[in-house]
């Protein structure tokens, strides 16, 4: 076991409390409580034992404990190869770990486990508050391993102090590491975070879904445009194609999903671009949604890593948006090409499809225009004129009946995109132009002189798009009918009374605020775009642009000069900070005299004072006591009487003398430098 | 540290051999050493080896998550590693070690040195270990003061002059992810006495042997009549102490008997000859417990081991010399001749 002097102190165990207690607090959340709570009691049972009033737990105790954690996990997590049970695991170490906390090696284990709890917060969140936290968890376990040495390092000031200096000094060192070194991919396939409930825009929608998106104003996409910008009315974000419809939910339907067997195009296969340029080049980054799709404008093609282009026209990532994700896309929208493709069978019948029964007066209403024989596009502008002419646009539409269709559009003719997009789509199927319900975002605000998009969650849009012979599929927003500004400017205006009603504080009417808000946003997307999302092309482009061009030469010059730079820093302040205060120039005489009476055969002890040490080189070697004793009495008279003439006399004395010429005994008084005892 | 295997063994001393030949070059001993470049060694310790896969792990964790903050963190603690060397080298760098005093000890007992470490410049020092390894050693700080005087313990087992091996001075400072160390000759001798082995009562009024006539002047004075012989007999063990039966023992006897029963003032002589029949070790540890239990007794003793004679005395310096006298007797030579 360990010996004594390596048991931990008080101080010891309060700091490695203190390193377990932040790297795991932003983790209580989502531990199971019970995890939270054996941390807690083995902490306070570990504390009862250093005040001597309960012993540590016997191996049976121990067993048992670790028994009933597995068993705890067991139940706790289905899957055991995820991150959550990672991460509760780390957390069951510690608190099993607390309970034989004993050696200084029990110590530096946990506190090492505590650095990798810390980490792995990261893996949830790459904000900049949690970047901040990650690095106050740094410097407070690095401080608590530099307690586990000495009680002048557990004083909380010196040793946050010294993990400050620590890691302030690797700060440049990491900086250049993380610009240099090479990012390799995935190694293997890791279980990501999937747990989260999904945000955003859900693979289905049914009335109420986009009511509620609208009260959140987080951010959901951020835009930059590299080249020309669309116009405001062309901002459509498409996400989802909803194109089965129940009655009463819209959902993908079957055969879109690529798990389902749907066709997605994966980035890197060969496929044939339009002959035109793209309209428009951009980089949309995303939240995390935990949900596959992407969001690009009409005919989006991407060339990034793990984005496919499905076959009804959207991005879709290969793994769940489980982090922020950054993508670039091109877009060809449709006015500019002409689209000469038919629908297939299948197709056709996919965006005809309509329930088998219910909401028999709409039917009745479109077979009437189908009767009458006129095109899609004629039916269409029917249909959004009659929705012009008479419907509200509100965030609190009434409640449906079970004909929700008929009762929005000859009942209360109140609703929200979506009760307009539903039964635009409805209509038009009906009247058999094969139609669906897109849903995404539409329009965003301008951040910091249009240099990025920003998308929040109220953004949250659907629409229709109808399928126009040689034309292919074209967009028609039913919403723009009834309320332009919309479209124009945003919720905020199109429901100046209702948006936001229910937050506590209106925060958006207030214009400071407002543009507080943007300003952090914007803080948060130049940290997205400069370090969370630093890849390889990124380095690429970085080391180009330090080193004009990226040679293994330059390369190298560029590592070893800042280091040379250092190394030569730290030795330079080894050198300085070893150097004593400089001393006046009698006492360095003095001491040229004691060095020379060492290399003589007698060394003045540490402490001893002059006249001391004169005396017992009186006894010791009586031939140089005459030398000595003036030697002396000129350096007293120097030091202490301030004497400008005994200083030259001292320097005289010494230019001259030297006691082995002197000393003619040999070393015989050698032996009396060791005291034998007392 | 040591091998396990027998064939193992004569490679590990060789080596040990060749280190201590190398170290020998390479720091002299000397009385006062300051602790330099060509005198330290630094290395990770265990802990800085655990560190090293903790780095690893999460180097892996942040490339499979394409992470770019765990591959920041991930840096950030290889850049402290690489710094950390630096610091726990200044913590030894410049330190100056110097010998005061290598007090003399009892053999089987801890033969201890006072030594003085010291700063020379404004740097701090923390957590700094001295000692002969296996031994726990001191810890000191110059924390607050720029010097600091520590006394560091070596088990001696023989007695006699006792080079001390070299001492290992040692420090982690400041996240005891290196070990930084040093292996200094002090130049350290320790003189070591005997082991005192109790031999019974002090052998007050025991005679001296024929051979030393020359001391019969001073020898009535040391002996002591009455009371006190009767103690002495278990401590007359078997022949050779009958072979010096001498005649004065008798005669004496009686003669002393009345002049001296109650007087203080006898010498006593602690005498080699008196111990016939045991190995030499074992009478110089008993000659060395007499000492020291007539020196607590506040009894003049005088000693006569071959080759040395010291008059009875008393005081601190006296026992220093007798016990000087019996750590150097030699260890060969004459000495079985001595007890016959």
């Amino acid at each position: 076991m360990a010996n004594q002097s390596e048991l931990l102190p008080r101080e010891s165990l309060l700091w490695i409390f203190a390193a377990q207690f932040a790297a795991l607090l932003p983790h209580f959340a989502q531990l199971p409580l019970w995890i939270v709570c054996a941390w807690a009691f083995a902490v306070y049972w570990r504390l009862e034992v250093f005040r001597g009033r309960r012993d540590l737990p016997g191996r049976t105790v121990k067993l048992l404990v670790v028994g009933l954690t597995v068993a705890g996990l067991a139940l706790s997590y289905r899957r055991w190869f995820a991150l959550e049970p990672m991460v509760a695991l780390l957390a069951i170490s510690f608190t099993l770990k607390n309970l034989e906390l004993v050696s200084r090696r029990d110590a530096f284990l946990s506190l090492l486990l505590a650095y990798f709890v810390a980490a792995t917060l990261f893996v949830y969140e790459q904000t900049i508050p949690y970047a901040l936290y990650g690095t106050v968890c740094v410097v407070v376990v690095t401080a608590a391993l530099a307690a586990q040495l000495g009680h002048f390092s557990a004083r909380p000031r010196r040793a946050l102090g010294l993990s400050l200096r620590l890691l302030a000094q690797a700060v440049p060192l990491m900086l250049l590491l993380f610009i240099v070194m090479p990012r390799l991919g995935p190694l293997w396939a890791v279980p990501q975070n999937n747990s989260g409930t999904t945000t955003g825009i859900s693979d289905s929608m049914t009335p109420g879904d986009f009511t509620r998106l609208s009260k959140s104003d987080k951010p959901a996409l951020r835009i930059a445009f590299d080249g020309p910008i669309p116009p405001p009315e062309q901002r459509y974000w498409r996400g989802l194609v909803y194109a089965d419809f129940d009655g009463r939910r819209w959902s993908q339907g079957f055969g879109v999903d690529p798990r389902e067997g749907g066709v997605v195009r994966w980035q890197g296969r060969e496929q044939k671009l339009p002959e035109v340029g793209p309209r428009y080049r951009y980089r949309v980054i995303q939240e995390a949604t935990n949900n596959p799709w992407l969001f690009a404008m009409a005919r989006p093609i991407s060339d990034t890593r793990g984005v496919g282009e499905t076959a009804d026209d959207r991005l879709l990532k290969k793994r769940p948006v489980y982090n922020r994700f950054a993508y670039d896309v091109r877009s060809w929208p449709r006015e500019t090409l002409t689209d000469d493709r038919e629908l297939s069978d299948f197709e056709y019948r996919r965006y005809l499809q309509l329930p088998r029964g219910g909401n028999p007066r709409t039917r009745a209403w479109a077979e009437e225009f189908h009767a009458s024989g006129l095109g899609a596009e004629e039916i269409s502008a029917h249909v959004l004129k009659y929705f012009n002419r008479s419907f509200t646009y509100t965030l609190k539409p009434p409640a449906l009946g079970a004909d929700s269709i008929d009762d929005f559009l000859f009942g209360s003719q109140q609703g929200f995109c979506e009760h307009f997009a539903s039964s635009y789509v409805f209509t038009m199927r009906a009247a058999g132009v094969p139609a669906r319900v897109v849903a995404g975002y539409q329009g965003g605000e301008w951040v910091e002189q249009e240099e990025y998009l920003l998308v929040r969650e109220y953004d949250a849009h659907a629409w229709a798009e109808i399928w126009l012979p040689g034309r292919g599929w074209q967009r028609v927003d039913p919403t723009a009918a009834v309320s332009p500004e919309r479209i124009r400017d945003g919720l905020q205006s199109a429901a100046a009374d209702e948006f936001m009603q229910d937050s506590l504080l209106q925060l958006h009417r207030i214009s400071v605020l407002n543009r507080l808000r943007l300003e952090w946003d914007m803080i948060n997307y130049r940290w997205y775009q400069t370090v969370v999302s630093f890849d390889s092309d990124k380095q690429e482009n970085l080391l180009k642009k330090l080193l004009g061009e990226v040679s293994p030469l330059r390369l190298a010059a560029f590592i070893a000069v800042p280091v040379a730079l250092a190394l030569t820093g730290m030795l330079l302040w080894l050198w300085l900070s070893n150097r004593g205060r400089r001393l006046p120039p009698a006492s360095r005489l003095y001491q040229k005299f004691c060095r020379r009476m060492a290399r003589a055969g007698i060394a003045r002890r540490p402490g001893e004072a002059p006249r001391d040490f004169a005396r017992r080189v009186g006894i010791e070697m009586p031939a140089l006591a005459p030398m000595v004793e003036r030697i002396t009495a000129a350096f007293e008279r120097a030091a202490y009487g301030e004497d400008p003439a005994a200083e030259k006399q001292l320097r005289r004395l010494l230019r001259q003398w030297s006691p082995r010429a002197n000393f003619v005994f040999g070393r015989t008084a050698d032996g009396g430098r060791i005291a034998t005892g007392e | 540290m040591s091998f396990p295997s027998d064939i193992a063994r004569p490679i590990a001393d060789r080596w040990r051999e060749l280190m201590q030949r190398w170290l020998s070059r390479r720091s002299p001993p000397s009385r006062s050493v300051t602790l330099d470049h060509s005198k330290l060694f630094i290395l990770p310790s265990r802990a800085g080896m655990g560190f090293l896969l903790v780095v690893a792990l999460l180097w892996l964790l942040g490339t499979n998550y394409e992470n770019n903050l765990v591959i920041a963190l991930t840096f950030l603690l290889v850049s402290l590693f690489a710094v950390l060397p630096v610091h726990t080298f200044a913590n030894l760098s410049g330190l100056r070690l110097q010998l005061l005093a290598a007090r003399p000890a009892f053999a089987g007992d801890y033969a201890e040195a006072d030594i003085d470490v010291s700063r020379s410049g404004s740097r701090v020092r923390e957590w700094i270990r001295v000692g002969w390894p296996a031994e726990e050693g001191a810890y000191l700080d110059l924390y607050e003061r720029s010097s600091a005087e520590i006394r560091v313990a070596l088990p001696v087992v023989a007695r006699g002059k006792v080079r001390a091996p070299r001492l290992r001075i040692e420090s982690r400072f400041p996240l005891g992810l290196f070990r930084c160390w040093s292996w200094v000759d002090l130049d350290i001798e320790f003189l070591v006495f005997p082991q005192p082995l109790s031999a019974g009562p002090l052998p007050i009024g025991a005679t001296l042997s024929d051979s030393e006539s020359d001391d019969l002047s001073v020898a009535p004075q040391a002996l002591r009549g009455g009371d006190d012989f009767a103690g002495l007999k278990p401590y007359q063990p078997g022949d050779s102490l009958r072979h010096l039966a001498w005649k004065q023992y008798a005669g004496g006897r009686d003669l002393y008997n009345k002049n001296y029963e109650s007087h203080a003032d006898t010498r006593l002589w602690l005498d080699w000859e008196l111990l016939g029949g045991r190995d030499v070790e074992t009478r110089l540890s008993n000659l060395c417990h007499w000492a020291l239990q007539a020196e607590r007794q506040q009894i003049a003793y005088g000693l006569r081991i071959p080759g040395s004679k010291l008059a009875p005395a008393q005081g601190a310096d006296h026992l220093q010399r007798v016990l000087t006298a019996l750590a150097l007797f030699p260890v060969k030579g004459g000495v079985g001749g001595q007890s016959k």
